[in-house]
């Protein structure tokens, strides 16, 4: 009879005459239902998300990849990516601005382009945390804290991932579109690619407003895996449109992938916005000016773009920021 | 050390669903959450078989090992019950449970679940045994009071057969070698694995 | 949040689980112990009653709970005619727990859906609170003064100026034995017979067909019996859902070789149990079992020694079985080839004893006496009949519908089948106490007093029809639902006209019912709503469908404002005047101070007792009863039989004793007559439950004796050839009469067995002679008093098949038959070609969720979450024809061009051409929701339509059963 399962059944004719066919040829053998109980749908009075279903055995796959290789190595990426970083400031220490501050500033970011970095930033790193509880709380905390305590956390962190992560959505989104016309790629961008942005010369490779390695972050980073992680990250957050467990599966293993990767790269971004780059954090941080030195130094093309327009309009510099010149 | 399974048996099953209500009765669980479910394959046709599922307390169990709070435990009895006060409610048992057992009260946005519940084989919870809070939380546990699971209690067939793992393949073996047919049991391989003792299982494929 | 609960460390943890369960598998649940508790033991090939009794006791449960009074209650579901035992516990007056009882021998613990969720009956959070009015469209509060003056001022303002026939009373198979029993008593003070209840619409083509077959019309063995079968027939039972805890001796009987055939127009859950599963077109019954007749005859099957000493009219039945019904008449009218029919009666044949189940697959039709009775002719050739493991298990419906049939509101018979004729109510006057003159004197005259009332399948009729046409001087201007469901009646079209038209409705049910809905759609007053207790607030018997007796104790107080029925009946005697005659004999008693007083249902058993010899309702004392109830484990789940047992209360010896003393139980209780376990076996002393069949019907025919022959008796016997029933002059010509004592003997003469008080007719013919007191007479395959003596085919009143009805057409209408004309040819004729416009067979019946018209259920949350939508089985061929998808919604329209709302289940279940409607659902009309219609909060959680809106006219020709089984409609999409 039907519930709300029940109305997806078809027709099992086939099997019943295959059935049908064994109790004549093999009277004690129900080999073609059994088969059914492990591909079939069946009917239910009990209504939800694939209830009639008896045994899914995908669960075990994502189980095995969870708790395996996306642990695993997750794992060793959460590690290697921060001690990799501390081993090259350790080595390398910051990328220095070579020439000492003018005391004249230029505008590189404007409020807006501060707040909705923070407003993203701020809610990348809740969900990067509170993911990493989820994911790892249980080897790393838990021993730690004891069960009252990482229980709390834990569900702490689900809540925060939960809401935060649909906000961070709208803000990445608001950062994409902020953000992407001064990261369109340009010519010379192969160039900084080519010799690493000069990172292990000491020698920096000249660059527009965005390097290229800021631009990939933005591209790859900021970009695809903030869809990757929001696709599946909704998929995950609204069980209440009756997906399957397979999609909640499949969304679970891309998404943390996703955002283990996005950390990873993250890392990189957040340690040359902090202490690997001298002054960039300034930039971010405060009041969006830099000073002419530390844009030479870092981005030389755009410094000599502002100043060309700044010969040529002295308002423009009030403008700037807004966008890279044309360059062939 | 008697280790506790569910069997049930489609020769027998009826899909009469007492063993879902006998459930709701005794744990008292809320519209929605469904412990216990009865799947009828084949329904309408010859070949209809029906099998009454509910966390059927695996060996190796997915839902455990998935958890991020760790919020499982298994008794010595091999029944797997879990602490609603550590549940987050993730949902992840329920991705990983190959039977569909952890149920929850709620499917709101923001993954707002509320605390997972699922079958405790009549076992109640962490907290006291026979305590309020636990029959709030777990409802009764009947394994205390040394009765068995409340559905296969009242199993309308006594298809549904819940208890001592080697009980259950003593007794189902004899129905077997009674009627001549209906080996194969449902969901054993899947729960426990292969067979701990040779002979303390029922000959079984079908999962 | 409990958080620190989880500093205990993992071993602690599983330790103290450990501990708990490693007791329990030490001490208290051994091996035995647990085969126990789970019951299946029977399923193991050894049996729980064979285990020594290691329960769970009381005190255990007890501790379990904490404090407070804790208590175990023993009662019995009230879903259905299985009668599985169940043990309430109740803390502090309140219903907590239910623990299933393993040492029922009919159940061993289990239930279905519905008997597990029963204790839902202790939240109620759907009843009728108080008693309620409707004023002005809208149900109003009043209370129980102001409805019983109210009511019943009504009532007699309309009996002063129409007479007592004005008024139309729907008694209940929901009532225990004592209260259908005070309702027949009531409504008989009351002056009139125009009472009825669920039997009429269910089982009563059975009771007449089978009681003039072979003496009672009851199933003659035991679900338990069912284990010495050998292969077990179902046609037209759906067993797995109706009755589902029988499945359980079924299929017992089947691991251990029991071939098992469903012959059924759906694939059934039981089809899907079944070896052999065959599909038949819905309403050509006789056909199918002429058909597996001819195969017996033709291949000399019969077992002709039995027919020869135990059977009357066989070789007629022959003669027309192998001329008319030759296997391709057969598949014309039935659908089923040769090869088909030949299996099952080889299988039938061959596997002896074999047994035939039914239940209203055979019973709801226009034929369906002489379906039953095909039934019986069946069971009869192959000798199956008197024997365990074969019979007629005629699965019963309601939890006490065999009880009310035997003892309750019934328009044509008095408590015990004793019929209207003067005697009768002399009998009656005389076990009442009262003055027969004066019982007369509450008729309209004594031509009424003896004239059958109106049935319950027609009762709307009678305030519709034209006055001239009915037989009885007044219209119904009043009709009092007590118990009773409106959306089980077949053509609710025409109910809902006399709805409006009625001076007086009364609702007397724990639920409000779909009669308040479908009342206030078209009433604005005239209609009252009383809640009634249910079963498990009032204690007393029922009888299960094995006619075992069982005693309910009371499990809590009556909720809210509720009453017993017995206290409403009470109540209203008192109103009526008559309540001195009403209690001469019963003791009342006033169990809470808050309620009515009321007669105890423990004598009013025993007032039963005193009465009712016919079918042996005698010897079933309420201690005797509750001696039982408390002592299940003594009885073999099998036999049924105690094997010793000494109440430790009473001291009261339980050995030999059938449980719950399954009528009939002869004699008084003194005579400790063990209950009948099979009926008419002659392999058993009568003191042991053996019999024979009942002599009832004259000794001769045409020459022809009616008596049993020479040689064919029950076991130890003084007489070894037929005899007549005994009466005080056979008595004396056999020189027994002497061996009654001089108080018996002032009693007993002038009587015979039934009326003789004393029972000392019975003691001295069973006891010191070992013969029968009803006789010992043959069956009758012809049963020359029915319009069709050897069943006949006739087609459906709504046929899909015009050719048939030419050859296999109804019968003439029929005048004034149950006080209504009643048509039949008229209506076959003016639709024989509709199945052009309507061409699916449309069928009804029951799911496993839900019981009758289901407002009790559909008010149970943890029923009603498993079945929320109203819905048609479609097959797919259909369902594309008409352009539906599976879970869309269709309309499905009837000739009465009634529509209803319905979701389309599209499924093999049901062939080509056949749509199948459970008929639970009420609270629709027409697509409408009647929300608002039901008294606030008081409305079932799953409301839907009624398939009863939308079936036709059609009525068995005996005993005026609606044909709910097989008419016509048509689906389209919604
Ligand atoms: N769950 C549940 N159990 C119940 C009840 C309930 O309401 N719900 N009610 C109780 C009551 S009152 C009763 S009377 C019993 C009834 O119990 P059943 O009679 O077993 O139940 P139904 O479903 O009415 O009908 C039985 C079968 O008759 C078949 N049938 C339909 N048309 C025909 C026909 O023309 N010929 C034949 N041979 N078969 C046909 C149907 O397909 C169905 O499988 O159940 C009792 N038990
Ligand atoms: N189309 C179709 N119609 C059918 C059938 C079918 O198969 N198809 N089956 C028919 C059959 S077999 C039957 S028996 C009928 C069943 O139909 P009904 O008997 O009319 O249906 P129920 O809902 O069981 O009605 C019982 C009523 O009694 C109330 N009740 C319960 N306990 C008590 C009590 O202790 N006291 C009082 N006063 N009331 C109580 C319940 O609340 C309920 O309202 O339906 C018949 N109608
Ligand atoms: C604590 C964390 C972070 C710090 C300290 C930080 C710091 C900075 C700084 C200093 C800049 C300016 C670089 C420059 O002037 O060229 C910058 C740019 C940017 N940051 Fe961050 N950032 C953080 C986190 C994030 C996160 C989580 C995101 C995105 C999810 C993000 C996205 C960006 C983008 C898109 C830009 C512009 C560069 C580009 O488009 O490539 N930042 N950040
Ligand atoms: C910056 C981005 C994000 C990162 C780094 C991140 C990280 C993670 C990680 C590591 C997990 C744990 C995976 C596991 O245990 O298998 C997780 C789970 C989850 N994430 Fe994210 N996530 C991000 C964004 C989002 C977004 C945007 C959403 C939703 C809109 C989201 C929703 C979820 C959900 C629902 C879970 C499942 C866990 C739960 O329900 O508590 N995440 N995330
Ligand atoms: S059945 Fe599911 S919930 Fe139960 S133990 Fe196995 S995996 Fe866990
Ligand atoms: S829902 Fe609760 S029990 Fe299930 S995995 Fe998540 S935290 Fe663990
Ligand atoms: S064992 Fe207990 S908790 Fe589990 S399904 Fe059965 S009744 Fe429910
Ligand atoms: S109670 Fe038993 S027969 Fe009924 S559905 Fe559950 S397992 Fe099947
Ligand atoms: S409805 Fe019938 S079979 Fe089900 S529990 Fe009640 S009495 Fe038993
Ligand atoms: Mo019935």
């Amino acid at each position: 009879a039907p519930g709300q399962q029940p109305f997806v059944t078809i027709p099992q004719e086939e099997v019943a005459q295959q059935q049908q066919q064994r109790q004549e040829t093999q009277p004690l053998n129900n080999a073609p239902v059994w088969r059914e109980v492990r591909s079939g749908q069946g009917i239910t009075q009990i209504r939800g998300v694939e209830t009639g279903v008896l045994v899914q055995s995908q669960g075990e796959t994502w189980r095995e990849m969870r708790n395996g290789p996306v642990t695993f190595y997750g794992g060793i990426l959460m590690v290697a990516v921060p001690v990799l970083i501390l081993v090259f400031y350790l080595v390398r220490g910051p990328l220095k601005q070579h020439e000492p501050d003018t005391g004249r500033k230029i505008l590189r970011f404007s409020a807006w382009d501060r707040v909705i970095h923070w407003s993203t930033a701020i809610s990348w790193l809740i969900l990067a945390i509170t993911g990493l509880i989820i994911l790892f709380g249980k080897y790393v905390l838990l021993p730690v804290f004891g069960y009252t305590v990482f229980a709390f956390l834990a569900n702490l962190s689900k809540n925060l991932h939960n809401f935060v992560g649909p906000y961070f959505i709208v803000s990445a989104l608001a950062m994409v579109v902020t953000y992407a016309g001064r990261n369109l790629p340009r010519a010379y961008d192969l160039q900084w690619l080519a010799k690493l942005g000069g990172f292990f010369s000491n020698k920096e490779v000249p660059s527009g407003f965005f390097n290229a390695g800021e631009k990939l972050w933005f591209w790859i980073g900021v970009f695809l895996l903030t869809i990757v992680v929001s696709v599946t990250g909704l998929i995950l957050d609204f069980p209440n449109f009756g997906q399957g467990r397979e999609a909640m599966q499949l969304a679970n293993v891309i998404h943390a992938i996703g955002a283990l990767l996005y950390m990873a790269f993250g890392l990189g971004h957040i340690y040359l916005g902090t202490i690997g780059v001298q002054g960039a954090y300034h930039s971010m941080r405060y009041d969006g000016m830099v000073d002419e030195a530390w844009a030479k130094a870092h981005h030389e093309y755009w410094y000599e773009e502002v100043k060309a327009q700044q010969k040529g309009s002295v308002q423009a510099a009030g403008a700037v920021g807004g966008g890279e010149p044309q360059r062939a | 050390m008697a280790r506790m399974k569910f069997i049930c048996d489609a020769e027998r099953c009826i899909e009469c669903n007492a063993c879902v209500t006998a459930c709701k009765n005794e744990h008292e669980v809320p519209w929605g959450v469904n412990r216990r479910r009865v799947v009828t394959i084949n329904d309408g046709v010859p070949g209809e078989r029906s099998i009454s599922v509910a966390c059927m307390h695996c060996s190796d169990a997915p839902c455990m090992a998935v958890c991020p709070v760790d919020c499982f435990y298994k008794t010595t009895e091999g029944i797997v019950l879990h602490d609603k006060d550590l549940c987050i409610g993730c949902g992840y048992c329920f991705y990983a449970c190959p039977f569909g057992a952890p149920q929850f009260p709620q499917d709101g946005g923001f993954g707002l679940r509320g605390k997972m519940d699922k079958c405790t084989f009549c076992a109640g919870g962490p907290e006291p045994d026979g305590s309020e809070a636990e029959f709030k939380k777990y409802g009764r546990n009947r394994i205390a009071e040394g009765k068995l699971p409340a559905c296969a209690e009242m199993c309308s067939t006594k298809a549904l057969l819940g208890g001592d793992g080697d009980v259950l393949a003593d007794i189902y073996r004899q129905r077997v070698l009674v009627r001549g047919k209906g080996a194969e049991v449902w969901g054993w391989a899947t729960a426990y694995g292969r067979p701990e003792q040779k002979q303390a299982a029922p000959a079984g494929k079908g999962g | 949040m409990l958080l620190t609960r989880k500093s205990t460390t993992e071993v602690q943890r599983s330790g103290r689980l450990s501990r708990s369960v490693a007791g329990f598998l030490g001490n208290t649940m051994d091996r035995r112990t647990f085969l126990k508790r789970s019951g299946i033991a029977v399923g193991a090939g050894a049996f729980a009653s064979q285990l020594p009794f290691a329960m769970m006791d009381k005190a255990q449960a007890a501790k379990a709970e904490g404090d407070g009074k804790i208590e175990v209650r023993r009662t019995v579901c009230t879903h259905c005619s299985v009668g599985c035992a169940i043990d309430a516990v109740v803390k502090n007056g309140v219903w907590i727990r239910q623990e299933p009882v393993f040492d029922s021998p009919i159940n061993l613990g289990a239930h279905c859906a519905k008997g597990a969720s029963v204790r839902e009956h202790g939240h109620g959070e759907h009843r009728l609170r108080y008693p309620m009015k409707l004023v002005g469209g809208k149900w109003q509060k009043i209370s129980w003064e102001q409805a019983i003056n109210e009511v019943g001022d009504k009532l007699l303002a309309i009996r002063k100026e129409s007479g007592p026939d004005a008024v139309y009373w729907i008694g209940s198979s929901k009532h225990s034995n004592e209260q259908a029993y005070l309702l027949r008593k009531f409504v008989s003070m009351w002056g009139t017979n125009n009472c009825d209840h669920q039997a009429r619409i269910c089982h009563s083509t059975t009771v007449a067909g089978v009681a003039n077959t072979w003496g009672y019309g009851a199933m003659t063995n035991s679900y338990n019996d069912e284990q010495f079968s050998k292969c077990i027939l179902f046609f037209g039972s759906n067993a797995a859902e109706a009755h589902p805890v029988s499945m359980l001796h079924t299929l017992h009987a089947k691991e251990n070789g029991a071939k098992v055939i469903v012959v059924d127009p759906r694939f059934t859950r039981t089809a899907a149990k079944a070896d052999y599963y065959f599909r038949t077109r819905s309403g050509s019954d006789v056909a199918f079992l002429m058909g597996v007749l001819y195969h017996i005859f033709k291949n000399g099957w019969e077992d002709k020694e039995y027919i020869r000493q135990r059977v009357y009219g066989m070789d007629k039945v022959k003669e027309e079985v192998l001329t008319k019904w030759t296997p391709d008449k057969v598949e014309d009218v039935t659908g089923l080839p040769e090869k088909d029919v030949y299996t099952v009666a080889k299988l039938m044949a061959e596997n002896r004893p074999s047994t035939i189940v039914w239940a209203m697959g055979q019973t709801q039709h226009t034929t369906g006496n002489a379906i039953v009775r095909a039934s019986c002719i069946l069971q009869l050739a192959l000798g199956n009949v008197g024997v365990s493991g074969g019979g007629c298990n005629i699965y019963r419906g309601h939890d006490n519908v065999q009880g009310a049939t035997d003892v309750g509101p019934n328009p044509d018979s008095l408590p015990g089948y004793y019929g209207i004729a003067p005697g009768s109510w002399k009998h009656w006057a005389r076990v009442w106490g009262v003055d027969y003159e004066w019982l007369k004197g509450r008729f309209a005259s004594e031509a009424m007093m003896t004239k059958p009332g109106i049935t319950v399948s027609r009762w709307f009729d009678a305030v519709l029809e034209k006055n001239e046409n009915i037989d009885q001087d007044p219209n119904l201007r009043a009709v009092i639902y007590w118990g009773h469901a409106p959306n089980s009646q077949s053509r609710n079209k025409d109910m809902l006209e006399a709805m409006k038209k009625l001076d007086l409705i009364v609702v007397i049910d724990p639920y409000p019912s779909a009669t308040a809905a479908m009342a206030a759609l078209v009433r604005s007053d005239g209609a009252y709503l009383l809640p009634a207790a249910t079963q498990f607030e009032t204690s007393g018997s029922c009888t299960a469908s094995n006619r075992s007796i069982q005693w309910r104790e009371r499990v809590i107080k009556p909720l809210f404002e509720s009453q017993t029925d017995h206290a409403i009946m009470y109540a209203f005697a008192k109103k009526f005047g008559f309540e001195k005659e009403f209690a001469k004999n019963l003791k009342i008693v006033k169990p809470d101070p808050d309620k009515f007083e009321e007669p105890e249902p423990e004598s009013v058993l025993r007032e039963i007792n005193r009465g009712v010899w016919t079918i042996g309702y005698t010897g079933q004392s309420p201690e005797r009863l509750k001696a039982h109830m408390r002592n299940m484990h003594v009885f073999d789940v099998k036999t049924l039989r105690a094997k010793g047992g000494v109440d430790k209360e009473t001291g009261y010896v339980l050995d030999g004793d059938y449980f719950g003393l399954p009528w009939p139980c002869y004699g008084t209780p003194e005579l400790k007559h063990p209950g009948t376990p099979n009926l008419y076996d002659t392999s058993k002393h009568v003191m042991e439950g053996g019999g024979n069949f009942r002599a009832n019907f004259g000794v001769e025919r045409d020459g022809v004796s009616l008596l049993a022959e020479d040689g064919s008796h029950s076991k130890g016997a003084d007489i070894t050839t037929g005899y007549p029933e005994f009466d005080h002059v056979l008595l004396k010509k056999l020189g027994w009469w002497d061996e009654l004592t001089e108080e018996e003997k002032k009693e007993a003469e002038g009587k015979n067995w039934k009326t003789d008080l004393s029972g000392g007719i019975i003691r001295v013919v069973m006891k010191n002679h070992g013969c029968h007191p009803f006789g010992n007479a043959k069956a009758r395959a012809v049963v020359w008093n029915f319009p069709d003596p050897i069943p006949q085919h006739r087609e459906p009143l709504y046929s899909p098949r015009p050719d048939l009805v030419e050859k296999y057409p109804t019968h003439e209408d029929k005048k004034a038959f149950w006080r209504m004309p009643t048509l039949f040819k008229t209506i076959q004729m003016a639709n024989k070609e509709i199945s052009k416009e309507y061409p699916l067979i449309m069928t009804s019946g029951r799911l496993v969720e839900y019981e009758g018209g289901g407002d009790e259920t559909r008010s149970n949350p943890w029923l009603a979450e498993l079945q929320q939508d109203m819905f048609v089985e479609v097959n797919p061929r259909d369902a594309n024809n008409a352009g539906v998808r599976n879970g869309e919604f269709v309309w499905v329209e009837s000739p009465t061009k009634a529509r209803i709302k319905v979701k389309a289940l599209v499924t093999e279940r049901v062939a080509p051409g056949t749509v199948f409607l459970p008929f639970h659902f009420a609270g629709w009309w027409m697509g409408q929701d009647l929300l608002d219609k039901y008294p606030q909060g008081a409305a079932p959680i799953v409301r839907g339509e009624a398939v009863n809106t939308a079936t036709t006219y059609g009525y068995d020709v005996v005993t005026m059963m609606q044909e709910t089984k097989t008419t016509l409609c048509r689906i389209s999409k919604a």
